[in-house]
């Protein structure tokens, strides 16, 4: 298998505008299966970028390859769909649906074989460890249980190409542990691309990291490349923190 | 199949119409259910009203519901989510769109059973009509499609009650452009079931079938709705084949309601008081429904047709009296038959024409026209025999005698003598009540027969109607045919 063909995400020159805001100006990256960070600041086009992924939303100009189809294409699209898991940064949810029927729903929308709907359906609220609570209405469920839920949902197709718009939001100390835990189990079979503003989940569970700023990439590379940018005057508690200050500080000069 | 199947199940589960079928069973209950069963045990009046009211319970609601369901993923915040999933966005709309009419067919089908089944158990002849019930279903389809268009298209947490009270006055509203014109195109509306001018009409859908012709261009225009509005929500966002399908189901579903609308501007009423339209009509339906009518055993009997059967005993006793008086007399009535009403096709009201006096297979017969046939306030069976009483009774006598304008004074003599014995001799207490004048219209006895109080004309009518009944029966036999012919004066009168 040669390198190309192990990129699920291919992105060249992608620019999306709205109006005359210019969201994202120009990306290039590329990622292959293994958890992708994307770092930036409140409006640095992190969520624009993905829904572009996503395929929730095209592109002004550049080209885009996911799963090494062009999802400009109705068919391609579906393709990709079929293989896709995203969840939105403020992920909806329909409160008399129980986690059951909820990752069920988007189970049969994701045309997830209707023999094996029961099968997957069980095994995504097992992996974000909500089977205790898999009867009970999205609406009596806490904030971080229900950001599980909708995780499920985004997983119960077993995606090639997952992405998360800050997953970790909401979910306490522990539940974000197990989380990185199952980004880097997912990791291990498709390219996860997670967007956050909290460094310290990139480090756990990264290997590559990009960093974002008004709509550009300024930084790509490890999360321990991302350590080295830092010197001594930026701020931050962790090494991880102040490399992501330092890059920023540098792009931003 | 099975994941449709699993996904309709789900929207069925999580419906909006569903927390509203408590609320439609109510109102129908409210307004439709004691309405409608508060009429005469007759098909066509309540298969009409059972229509018109029951489409406007459930607009509001329906409508309602269904735009808040089309805007339940922009208001859940799950636009994206869903977006990006491979199922067929039609489908997936199609979906829930599915499980809010179930559920309203659901409430429809169960409130209809109730009135059908009840009425069933009340009329006496006839069978239930179907087609005012089938407008009325294919009305849900094409609400809830409009509901869930305007929720999908304007996913506001304003749209439902907008929509919802939109497409209620647009509804009720609609009728106030029919007019006195029998062509309106406004008759489309799934509210009217029978000529809007006349109104649910008990004459109507008993001698002669009821003409479907106008529910069926309603059907065609709600399916051509429902269709159209389907349709346009798969313009968008869809595959190439997919879309060109939706453009030629939204372009067919438009050329049904358009031409639907068409065929109904080319409605006219027909004799029977219907509304017929030349392109859809079949002409099978205007032979007159077979029947064998219910008589009484008076001396003359009186035949109704077996649907207003329940009003043959009142109806019986109303018209007693005269019918013993002349029973057995060279002239006399055989039977006294019900007949339908005709309408004036040309009248801006249609009001009904009565029938005459004819033949009937050789036999006299005089044909009877109850009051419950004819257009105004329903009555109660009193107030009909009543009716039945001061119109009928005096016109049996004077076809009999020959009495009325150019006939002799004893011949109107005789007639009102006659005309006041139905005054005189009753077992009904009801009519006995509309004798002290509790019944409106009930001329007094000292009107009847058009004589002046005073007269001599009057005076030999009172001193008739005073003789004992077989002294007037001795002497109308053998002076029946002079008296017909003018030849007997006052003074020969006993």
């Amino acid at each position: 298998m040669n390198e190309n063909s192990a990129m699920n995400v291919e992105i060249t020159g992608l620019t999306r505008r709205f109006g005359s805001a210019t969201a994202v100006a120009g990306v290039d990256l590329r990622a292959g299966p293994g958890v992708f960070g994307l770092l930036g600041p409140n409006g640095a086009g992190k969520t624009t970028l993905l829904r572009m992924m996503a395929t929730a939303v095209s592109p002004t100009s550049g080209q885009l390859r996911l799963l090494g189809r062009d999802p400009a294409g109705y068919g391609p699209r579906r393709e990709i769909r079929r293989r896709l898991g995203y969840l939105p940064q403020n992920p909806g949810y329909y409160p008399g649906f129980t986690v059951t029927e909820f990752v069920e729903y988007f189970a049969l929308l994701k045309e997830v074989p209707a023999g094996t709907v029961r099968q997957a359906v069980a095994t995504a609220i097992d992996r974000v460890g909500l089977a205790d609570r898999r009867k009970h209405r999205l609406r009596t469920l806490s904030g971080g249980m229900l950001r599980r839920a909708c995780i499920a949902q985004a997983i119960v197709n077993e995606p090639e190409l997952v992405l998360f718009d800050e997953p970790t939001a909401g979910l306490d100390p522990q539940q974000r542990v197990t989380f990185r835990a199952l980004l880097r189990e997912l990791g291990q079979h498709a390219t996860v691309v997670v967007s956050t503003h909290l460094v310290e989940d990139v480090g756990a569970a990264c290997a590559e990291v990009a960093l974002m700023d008004r709509g550009r990439i300024v930084f790509q590379g490890t999360p321990d490349e991302l350590m080295a940018c830092a010197d001594g005057q930026a701020a931050g508690d962790t090494p991880l923190e102040r490399g992501y200050t330092a890059a920023l500080d540098r792009a931003q000069s | 199949m099975i994941a449709v199947t699993r996904m309709l199940r789900l929207e069925l589960r999580h419906n909006a119409m569903a927390l509203m079928v408590p609320v439609v069973v109510v109102l129908f209950w409210f307004t439709t259910y004691r309405r409608v069963m508060a009429m005469p045990p007759l098909w066509n009046l309540r298969a009409a009203d059972l229509q018109m009211y029951s489409v406007v319970d459930f607009v509001t609601p329906l409508t309602g519901a269904a735009a808040w369901m089309g805007s339940r993923e922009s208001r859940r915040r799950l636009a994206d989510a869903v977006l990006i999933t491979p199922r067929a966005r039609w489908a997936r709309l199609l979906a829930t769109w599915a499980a809010t009419t179930i559920w309203a067919l659901v409430a429809y089908v169960g409130c209809v059973a109730v009135v059908y089944g009840m009425t069933a158990g009340q009329v006496a002849g006839g069978g239930p009509l179907w087609w005012p019930a089938a407008v009325a279903a294919a009305s849900l389809p094409a609400f809830t499609a409009l509901g869930f268009a305007a929720g999908v298209l304007a996913p506001t947490r304003l749209t439902a009650p907008v929509t919802a009270i939109v497409a209620f006055f647009v509804l009720v509203l609609s009728t106030e452009l029919i007019g006195h014109n029998g062509h309106s195109y406004w008759q489309i509306a799934p509210i009217v079931s029978v000529a809007w001018n006349t109104g649910s009409n008990p004459g109507v859908a008993t001698f002669y079938p009821y003409l479907p012709d106008l529910s069926i261009a309603q059907v065609m225009f709600l399916a051509g709705v429902a269709v159209t509005l389907l349709g346009t929500l798969a313009l968008v966002g869809e595959s190439r084949a997919v879309r060109a399908a939706a453009g030629g189901v939204t372009a067919a579903g438009l050329a049904a309601a358009a031409t639907a609308v068409l065929l109904v501007g080319t409605s006219a009423m027909d004799p029977h008081g219907m509304m017929r339209i030349p392109a859809l009509h079949d002409a099978a339906n205007d032979r007159p429904v077979q029947f064998t009518p219910v008589c009484s055993h008076a001396a003359i009997p009186v035949c109704l047709n077996p649907a207003y059967s329940a009003y043959l005993a009142s109806t019986t006793a109303a018209l007693e009296p005269v019918l013993n008086e002349i029973a057995g007399l060279p002239g006399a009535p055989a039977r006294i038959l019900q007949e339908a009403a005709t309408y004036r096709v040309d009248s801006r009201d249609g009001e009904e024409v009565r029938p005459t006096e004819g033949n009937t297979n050789g036999e006299a017969v005089y044909h009877l026209l109850l009051p419950v046939q004819m257009l105004g306030p329903t009555l109660t069976t009193a107030q009909t025999a009543s009716q039945v009483k001061w119109t009928d009774g005096p016109d049996i006598v004077a076809n009999f005698i020959g009495a009325g304008p150019g006939a002799s004074q004893a011949q109107n003599a005789v007639a009102a003598a006659l005309t006041m014995v139905l005054g005189r001799v009753s077992a009904d207490p009801n009519l006995r009540a509309d004798l002290n004048g509790e019944a409106p219209g009930g001329p007094g006895p000292s009107e009847l027969g058009g004589l002046i109080r005073g007269t001599a004309a009057q005076s030999a009518a009172e001193r008739f109607a005073a003789l004992p009944a077989q002294t007037r029966r001795a002497w109308l036999a053998s002076h029946l045919a002079a008296l017909r012919a003018g030849q007997i004066t006052l003074s020969q009168l006993p």
